[in-house]
């Protein structure tokens, strides 16, 4: 223990101004020290970049579409449950377009699934409607005191995409175009750092509602904020039903997840699962609502179209089951533990 | 790189006008660089660095703000946090956690509040962090005022 004598001798140590050196704790964590030393910020980021280097190889941000059988060669040699639920998915899906594993895949995945869609359909209705929700989504994070300049970019980044894919059919940017965007990483994180700002919104904003789902995910006190700290806002970070959850309902985009997993296959016939996240009915609309202008009731209509009416009462998400009357999500993703690719429909 | 440059000039914006607003926080722009910050704080009052002024250190990579800042005590710091050698900072926003939410100036209130709630149990400093961990809170305060006062306050007379 230091006395202040002791304390006072401390800086005469001209040669060792490191305490840990100087005798009385130093014994046990000199050594401990100079391990720490030899790991610097900068080196700790450049072997991050490295390893990343390294996955950049094996597949790009965004790949290309490959057959739905090139699943079944990956899982050749895997479990017969999963072959057998590969064959299911083989009968309702023409293509499979893997992303990276680099924690950003549902983010990726959505990203590049949606501005295909938009470029596909010029669905100019669309565009406009998730305009507006984006709008809002600006309007939520500035009221939770982020500062404007931290996340403007980003949205500005995907804003640009978006109109670039619904020019019309012939001023459009081509699709290869849009590979290579997706690709580039000075616009693909730059996008995927935008639904993170957008989902982070839509949880805060929301946290009553989410915080049953984190509660189980964190040990923290202050779960809904640590939760969006630590496993919303940075990079990197793996995306659950919490996220998919707030990003559909932010956006008022309808999500498929098909679960190549080994859930349901206890008992009876192999079946394939897929989950529908249907956007809950726009609480933060609702407020416009009292306008009652004709804008905003189109804005309504035109969620409503991409919404199951049904699950609107309780705002809670539903399997596909109950949703024949309604068209199925445009963006479907495949699920298998801890990854997302993309699915495309027959 | 101008993504980043574009940003860190918002930042210079906004520091000016902070300025007034938090008086514990000058962040300066290296005049030639814009990825080349210093910024001097006041140490936390009830702590063993009330009354220091200390100097960071950033150095600002080609991503940012999708990397985060590289930050260091360029004073000389008794703390179980800051490396007491390099003035190296362990604090999760600077690392994994970083998120571009996060700007120069909150990073610097983050180590504010840092210098103010030892994590010792993750050290940097070992010394420091052990003394706060066998609970020798008088040991840890006593080593601290004492580097606050030789390396951060003005020399007196």
């Amino acid at each position: 223990m230091p006395d202040s004598t002791e304390a006072a001798e401390e800086p005469r140590s001209d040669q060792n101004p490191n305490p840990s050196a100087s005798g009385f704790l130093g014994a046990v964590t000199a050594e401990e020290g100079n391990e720490w030393s030899s790991f610097r910020d900068d080196e700790i980021m450049k072997q991050h970049s490295e390893i990343q280097a390294v996955e950049a190889v094996k597949i790009p941000f965004v790949g290309d579409k490959e057959p739905i059988t090139a699943l079944a060669a990956e899982f050749q040699y895997g479990s017969p449950i999963l072959q057998e639920k590969i064959k299911l998915i083989a009968e309702q899906y023409l293509a499979l377009r893997r992303t990276r594993g680099d924690g950003n895949c549902f983010f990726r995945s959505f990203m590049f699934s949606y501005l295909e869609h938009i470029l596909e359909t010029q669905d100019k209705a669309e565009v406009e409607r998730i305009i507006a929700h984006i709008e809002m989504c600006k309007k939520t994070l500035k009221s939770q005191g982020f500062t404007d300049f931290t996340f403007e970019d980003f949205f500005s980044t995907f804003l640009e995409q978006l109109e670039s894919v619904s020019q019309g059919q012939d001023a459009s940017i081509s699709h290869d175009e849009l590979l290579e965007r997706s690709r580039d990483q000075s616009i693909s994180d730059y996008v995927v750092m935008f639904f993170r700002f957008v989902t982070t919104g839509e949880i805060r904003s929301r946290s009553e509602f989410f915080e049953p789902f984190i509660l189980g995910l964190t040990n923290s006190s202050n779960t809904v904020d640590q939760f969006c700290k630590t496993s919303v806002e940075p990079m990197g970070e793996e995306s659950d039903h919490v996220h998919i959850t707030a990003l559909s309902d932010a956006l008022g985009v309808a999500i498929r997840v098909v679960y190549l997993d080994r859930s349901s296959c206890e008992a009876g016939p192999v079946t394939i699962n897929h989950h529908d996240f249907i956007p809950s009915a726009p609480s933060k609309m609702s407020t416009e609502r009292d306008d009652s202008t004709m804008a905003s009731t189109n804005i309504i209509t035109e969620t409503a179209t991409v919404s199951n009416p049904s699950e609107q009462e309780d705002g809670t998400t539903a399997t596909a089951a109950t949703t024949e009357d309604s068209r199925p999500p445009f963006v479907t993703l495949l699920y298998r533990p801890g990854h997302y690719d993309i699915l495309y429909p027959k | 790189m101008q993504a980043s440059r574009a940003r860190l000039f918002k930042e210079y914006k906004e520091v000016q006008r902070e300025k007034v607003v938090d008086p514990d926080i000058q962040l300066v722009c290296d005049d030639s660089n814009i990825f080349k910050w210093t910024a001097l704080i006041k140490g936390p009052s009830e702590t063993p660095y009330e009354g220091g002024l200390f100097q960071l250190a950033f150095a600002i990579p080609e991503h940012y703000p999708l990397q985060p800042p590289q930050a260091r005590f360029l004073t000389k710091i008794f703390h179980p946090n800051v490396h007491f050698k390099t003035g190296e900072i362990c604090l999760d926003i600077l690392k994994t956690a970083w998120s571009p939410a996060w700007t120069l100036q909150s990073v610097c209130r983050a180590i504010i509040a840092l210098m103010a709630h030892p994590e010792p149990d993750s050290p940097l400093n070992c010394d420091s962090g052990n003394l706060l961990r066998s609970g020798d809170l008088r040991g840890y305060r006593s080593m601290a005022r004492m580097y606050t006062r030789l390396a951060a306050m003005p020399k007196k007379g």
